[in-house]
């Protein structure tokens, strides 16, 4: 059976790609620019970064600056996949996994009442259920729309030509 | 279909773009002159290229941490090497009944030139305070009598808690609601940062601050 073009889980995909997008690309772009014009050295930006990281103390000093050094530029290289669409199913499942993680972080720190900041984005901004509340959401977004990517694969794309009449 | 793709992914970057243009126009952010700097509760050279402001509270047990542990390296291989000068700002949380009690005699040990010494045994000792609320008592342990009667008298003057609420202010302007909050002044530009700092990670941070041209 083909799919419609306009249904709710093809709705859902798009919803879900540009808002994780949106999300991925700015966070990673305000981690390095931190919201400041002329923007801080990069190094200045990846170190202060990683005092964020290291302030949820679930990782080890080396771990945390390579995942400081890293995940900004992982969070733009994702977002942009997301929006192209290129093997879109591998990014989302990727994209899904590190909400995850985020997810766990920021429920763990919350629950430890860890007083520190979320880190998400360039802004100082203190880590509270709205925040929980915030990646939960992001998390059932990026879920729903690995999910239904997958239903969607196996279902002949609506714009494809329809198939010839075997003879 | 690919032409389809290929305009849906084109619109979509473009969209990006222009939404990053416009975060790259964000305003400047530069750091304020330092305002009620209490020479007692500042620590190293005033010309550092680095100044440190740390809001504090006694009863905060991760203020505790970064004090005792990230604070003392600190103090030797940056405040003391002239790198970074470090001010101790008190932030009382209102949810602490005993913080603004012990932000007063660390004050008023402050002016008989006692901070260090009040300070480390006020986070040392804080569960045994802060279940007491025997402030006095912990800071008569490592005063002498005569320093003491001084202390007790200035806490009792009243007119610390002027200093401490401008601290408090000046907190707020840098939109500090939890602690330890740290502010880094560098190079015109102001870092703020909630929560305590392991002492490696920190040393990056200021050896890039540091490295700036």
């Amino acid at each position: 059976m083909q799919s419609s073009p306009l249904n709710v889980r093809r709705a859902i995909i798009w919803i879900g790609r540009l808002v994780l997008a949106g999300s991925f690309i700015y966070a990673g772009y305000a981690k390095l620019t931190m919201d400041m014009h002329p923007r801080p050295p990069l190094g200045v930006a990846l170190s202060f970064f990683a005092l964020q990281v290291d302030s949820y103390q679930i990782l080890p000093s080396w771990s945390v600056m390579f995942v400081a050094n890293t995940l900004p530029f992982a969070e733009i290289g994702l977002g942009l996949l997301l929006l192209i669409g290129w093997r879109f199913r591998i990014w989302a499942t990727l994209v899904t996994l590190i909400m995850l993680g985020f997810f766990v972080a920021v429920v763990r720190s919350y629950a430890l009442g860890l007083q520190i900041n979320c880190g998400c984005f360039a802004t100082p901004e203190p880590l509270t259920i709205k925040t929980v509340i915030r990646d939960g959401a992001l998390v059932a977004l990026a879920l729903l729309m690995t999910i239904f990517a997958f239903i969607e694969a196996r279902q002949p794309h609506p714009w494809s030509a329809p198939e010839k009449a075997s003879t | 279909m690919n032409h389809r793709r290929i305009l849906a992914g084109s619109l979509l970057l473009s969209l990006f773009v222009a939404f990053a243009v416009l975060v790259a126009r964000a305003a400047p952010q530069y750091s304020p002159d330092i305002p009620d700097v209490d020479p007692h509760k500042a620590f190293g050279s005033k010309n550092a290229p680095v100044t440190m402001e740390v809001f504090s509270d006694f009863q905060c047990p991760a203020c505790k941490t970064l004090f005792t542990t990230t604070n003392r390296r600190l103090m030797d291989d940056y405040v003391g090497m002239g790198k970074v000068y470090l001010i101790h700002r008190d932030f009382p949380l209102p949810t602490h009944a005993h913080s603004r009690v012990a932000a007063r005699y660390a004050r008023a040990a402050a002016q008989l030139g006692k901070v260090e010494p009040v300070e480390q045994a006020l986070f040392q000792n804080q569960e045994k305070w802060e279940q007491s609320g025997d402030v006095d008592g912990t800071v008569a342990a490592v005063l002498s009598a005569p320093e003491m009667t001084k202390v007790r008298a200035l806490v009792k003057g009243g007119a610390l808690d002027a200093a401490i609420d401008k601290d408090y202010a000046l907190g707020q302007t840098y939109r500090v609601n939890q602690t330890p909050t740290t502010v880094f002044h560098c190079k015109g530009r102001t870092y703020p940062y909630s929560g305590v700092m392991t002492y490696d990670i920190l040393k990056q941070f200021l050896d890039q601050l540091l490295s700036q041209k």
